[in-house]
């Protein structure tokens, strides 16, 4: 493992208030989620072992103070960050996280988790885990867990080949190994024997095969059907062994296919996609026992679980589409945990109560302007950095948002320590300096004091989403900014914000979005390529292409590590949309909720670990 | 009559026609769409093809025009189509699923309005100028003018977070109907036990009552034969009408109680794209506004006598 001790390196000169056992998690997840490790038998479980000595000396944890978590220095689990919509509640919310991990720290939870929490002795038996989401549960289905909400219950059903865990790291969990040839083409997964599904049928290497052969059909028109993209085949030699061959190396494969829930084919081939979606059986801890979409979902205790029965006799999910009303749900107690953001205000006030388990992990979607950089004035890159000077962000994070957020340096949050680069062109508040830049490049005042060049005014609007009371101050302050230095800003209200973006109604926004990051994967091919669906700003750059590219097909991780590198001082460089910050997300927990670590790197995974809790009777 | 019916229903049929071209009208030009929502915040990168695929397998790929006749079609057959979001679902057994709780709900607040408010409006007239009145007045000025919203949270933190008598929200035992039945009643009975007592005060003002106690009849035979009868006429026709506003009442009282009912669902389907949804909610409603109207129209008339329809 000569690379890891390499990053491991690299990792320490920025260890910056975090914990070492963080950061060998966070290390851990390299080692399973690039092939080249891979190949040594990722089981990349072994890692904890190495933290057992650490987990004495930080306190921080689930206690509830936000400063001294680490959290903030670690990816969230965030993945595809999406835009709020116009709710109030979706304050926070954009990137609750969600990657289709699960069944996180599964393998030695028991050990680490134990001694994290505290709480020695045994685990008791029984109760019902109460958790809140914010809308109906649409769907049961693997292909619907995008959104948290469904996502939670997804993931109590089902499990996947890997599953990420809170800590950033990709857990075996129906693969019990697996092997990549040299040329990163080829996976080879070893199947756990034994496992189960809900209604009492062997789970085989079949299985596999046929889940993912469904989903890739494009004739199904899956909603997942992108994160198999690249996979040529798969095939069972025999029932506890499937391998799969892609087109070429894909260093995102694990993190995107390997994470994919496993439907039964007996069950899933009968009745169908639609039928499944309210009438799913998998493999995992809980099997479900009540659907009510926009009521409550609960999953009961499966007695032949591979791993063993759960502690929990239940998980129940309710929808309380309020957010001050889930706040005052975990107050009385009637609910143990909200799988969705409160608002700001009720985070603070439970964070200081001190009476809850309280995780605080940082976003990794960034919270930006992206800009349309076809539009002659942002067109020029000088306009676009001049902007970033001139954009007090210091000022945003502490003063409007209560410092409850990061600066964002470009791209990837610092949060993502392997891939974080804070080596990059970096803009202080300074708008003399940005008042330089637009008298250099020929931006000079006309009689109405906007600044013009050729005939082309610094005159834009920046579509805001329409109720969105958490970003319009944001929004606000950035357009006395500019206006400041000659431009002139007005804002509007969409109800389209990415949309508006993506067909290029807008010329500017403000909303949050993952440029690569999620489940701890780097790639931001989806919105950084100058072909890619998600490339709001319509940032056309040849070198960024090329790097996105090379990411992909590379599968030494450091090797990775200098690319992404590259990708974030091109992006700090170029400034293809403006970058403010990264928001913090909380998650809070009753305290009769037992077998909880004492902190997490990614707080929403936590709930693909619901398997390892327990509650404590009250007294 | 029979031809003032027809006449009316086919009115209705227009409007409900109009409507339902607004409403698809307004959601099309809304661009967010059903498969960012059903995407969710999760890891996957969309491809524009996969998304096409998306798109052309729920039919949203084709004109608006065409759509809306895709969906008039289907509504004149009684089918309301399948929800996009939740993929599959028929929307008529959504919206059934969750008018169950908000016909609960909505009938159990008018009758306790109705049965607090014309009492009151009724004593207020009767005792005119009184503490009594007074304090029906000021209580029927607040339960008009004190948003559902704002009431229905400080209600939880009172009695849920403090008193711990009530639970915070959801719906299953009778604990669960008190607080949402008493917001959405605030404005009914306030709206009502004004006009009783404003019918009320009109009606024993009238000659008749004079001839009714001149004829020696005890006051209670007064009130309770002559006067509380013709004074309920207004009040019939109104509740009738008030239906509809305690419907849309209910969008903000369910969310806050996360009640599951078609307050939420519309909420709910409103922000996740759910067009299908939505229109079916929209033409229910307006179905039952028109509905509402002529029933009205037509109790009127038979209540009293004079009133003659063509």
């Amino acid at each position: 493992m000569s690379e890891e001790r390499i990053g491991i390196e690299r990792l320490l000169s920025r260890l910056d208030g975090v914990s070492r056992r963080d950061f060998l998690k966070r290390s851990a997840i390299m080692g399973a989620a690039v092939p080249a490790f891979a190949s040594l038998l990722a089981a990349c479980g072994g890692d904890d072992d190495d933290d057992d000595d650490d987990t004495g000396g930080d306190e921080d944890g689930g206690s509830s103070d936000p400063t001294a978590t680490t959290s903030r220095s670690v990816p969230t689990s965030a993945v595809g960050g999406q835009e709020a919509t116009a709710t109030e509640e979706e304050a926070m919310d954009d990137e609750p996280t969600a990657t289709a991990g699960d069944e996180g720290g599964e393998d030695e939870p028991t050990a680490t988790e134990e001694a994290d929490s505290g709480d020695s002795g045994e685990g008791q038996q029984g109760g019902t885990l109460i958790l809140m989401g914010h809308h109906e549960i649409a769907s049961l289905s693997p292909d619907d867990a995008g959104p948290t909400v469904h996502w939670v219950m997804v993931t109590q059903i089902h499990n996947a080949l890997v599953e990420l865990d809170a800590w950033y790291v990709l857990q075996p969990t129906l693969a019990e190994s697996f092997e990549v040839t040299d040329d990163g083409s080829t996976y080879t997964f070893n199947l756990v024997d034994g496992v189960l599904f809900h209604d009492g049928e062997q789970f085989t290497s079949e299985d596999v095969k046929y889940t993912f052969d469904f989903y890739m059909n494009p004739e199904n028109a899956m909603l997942t059907a992108s994160d198999f993209a690249g996979i040529t085949s798969v095939e069972t030699p025999d029932d506890l062994t499937v391998v799969m061959s892609l087109e070429g190396p894909n260093a995102a494969f694990l993190a995107n296919a390997g994470q994919a829930f496993i439907v039964p084919q007996h069950h899933h081939s009968e009745i169908g996609e639609d039928a499944y979606k309210s009438d799913p059986i998998g493999t995992g801890p809980f099997m479900l026992s009540e659907y009510r979409a926009a009521e409550f979902t609960e999953c009961v205790a499966f007695e032949d679980h591979f791993r063993g029965r759960p502690l929990l006799d239940a998980v129940r999910e309710k929808i309380v589409p309020e957010p001050s009303v889930r706040s005052i749900e975990l107050e009385t107690g009637e609910a143990d945990s909200s799988v969705w953001a409160l608002v700001t205000e009720d985070n603070i006030r439970l964070r200081d109560s001190g009476d809850f388990t309280t995780y605080v992990t940082s976003s990794t979607a960034v919270n930006h302007f992206p800009m349309n950089n076809e539009r002659p004035y942002f067109a020029d890159r000088e306009v676009r950095r001049a902007l970033m000077y001139a954009l007090d962000r210091d000022l945003i994070v502490n003063e409007l948002w209560q410092g409850l957020a990061v600066k964002a340096t470009a791209n990837i949050s610092p949060a993502l320590d392997f891939y974080y680069e804070p080596d990059v062109t970096e803009y202080p508040y300074d708008p003399d300096m940005a008042v330089q830049i637009l008298e250099d490049a020929g931006w000079v005042a006309g009689s109405d004091g906007v600044r013009e060049k050729d005939g082309v005014k610094l005159e834009w609007t920046i579509a805001v989403i329409a109720g969105d009371q958490a970003r319009r101050p944001e929004a606000e302050f950035a357009q006395e900014s500019w206006n400041a230095i000659g431009c002139n800003v007005s804002i509007e209200d969409t109800t389209s914000a990415s949309s508006g973006m993506r067909d290029g109604t807008h010329d500017m926004s403000l909303y949050n979005w993952t440029y690569g990051g999620g489940s701890g994967e780097p790639d931001g091919s989806n919105t950084l390529r100058s072909d890619a669906l998600n490339n709001f700003s319509k940032y056309k750059s040849d070198q960024m292409d090329e790097l996105l590219d090379a990411g992909l097909a590379e599968t030494d991780p450091d090797a990775r590590a200098e690319i992404y590198s590259q990708v974030q001082k091109l992006v700090a460089e170029d400034v293809p949309f403006i970058f403010v910050k990264y928001w913090d997300w909380f998650n809070f927990y009753n305290k009769r909720v037992k077998g909880l670590p004492e902190d997490v790197l990614a707080g929403s995974q936590l709930y693909n670990a619901c398997y390892t809790m327990w509650k404590e009777e009250e007294s | 009559m029979y031809r003032y019916i027809v006449q009316r229903l086919l009115q209705g049929i227009i409007v409900l026609f109009l409507v339902s071209i607004a409403t698809f009208g307004i959601l099309q030009a809304a661009p967010g769409d059903p498969v960012e929502t059903m995407l969710g915040e999760g890891s996957t990168q969309l491809t524009q093809e996969d998304y096409d695929r998306i798109l052309a397998k729920w039919g949203l790929d084709k004109p608006w025009y065409e759509q809306y006749f895709t969906w008039l079609g289907n509504f004149v057959t009684g089918d309301f189509g399948q929800s996009i979001v939740r993929a599959g679902v028929p929307v008529n057994e959504i919206v059934l699923d969750a008018a169950g709780p908000t016909v609960r709900l909505t009938s159990l607040s008018l009758l306790s309005a109705i049965l607090v408010a014309v009492p009151a409006g009724m004593i207020a007239a009767i005792k005119r100028y009184s503490i009594f009145d007074s304090g029906i007045m000021v209580w029927a000025s607040a339960g008009v003018a004190l948003p559902n919203f704002w009431v229905g949270l400080m209600l939880i933190i009172l009695l849920a977070l403090y008193l711990g008598w009530l639970p915070p929200s959801g719906s299953g035992d009778w604990k669960h109907y008190l607080m949402p039945v008493f917001v959405l009643a605030i404005n009914e009975t306030a709206i009502l036990a004004r006009l009783m007592r404003g019918a009320m005060l009109e009606v024993l003002g009238q000659d008749y009552m004079t001839t009714a106690r001149a004829k020696g009849l005890r006051e209670y035979a007064v009130i309770g034969r002559h006067a509380i009868r013709n004074a309920m006429l207004p009040i019939v026709t109104v509740i009738g009408l008030r239906m509809a506003f305690l419907l849309s009442g209910t969008v903000v009282v369910e969310t806050i109680f996360a009640w599951p009912g078609i307050g939420q669902l519309f909420i709910t389907s409103v922000y996740r794209a759910d067009y299908q949804v939505v229109q079916a909610i929209v033409v229910l409603f307006t179905v039952l506004v028109i509905l509402a109207n002529i029933l009205t129209d037509l109790t009127y008339a038979v209540i009293d006598p004079r009133i003659r329809l063509n």
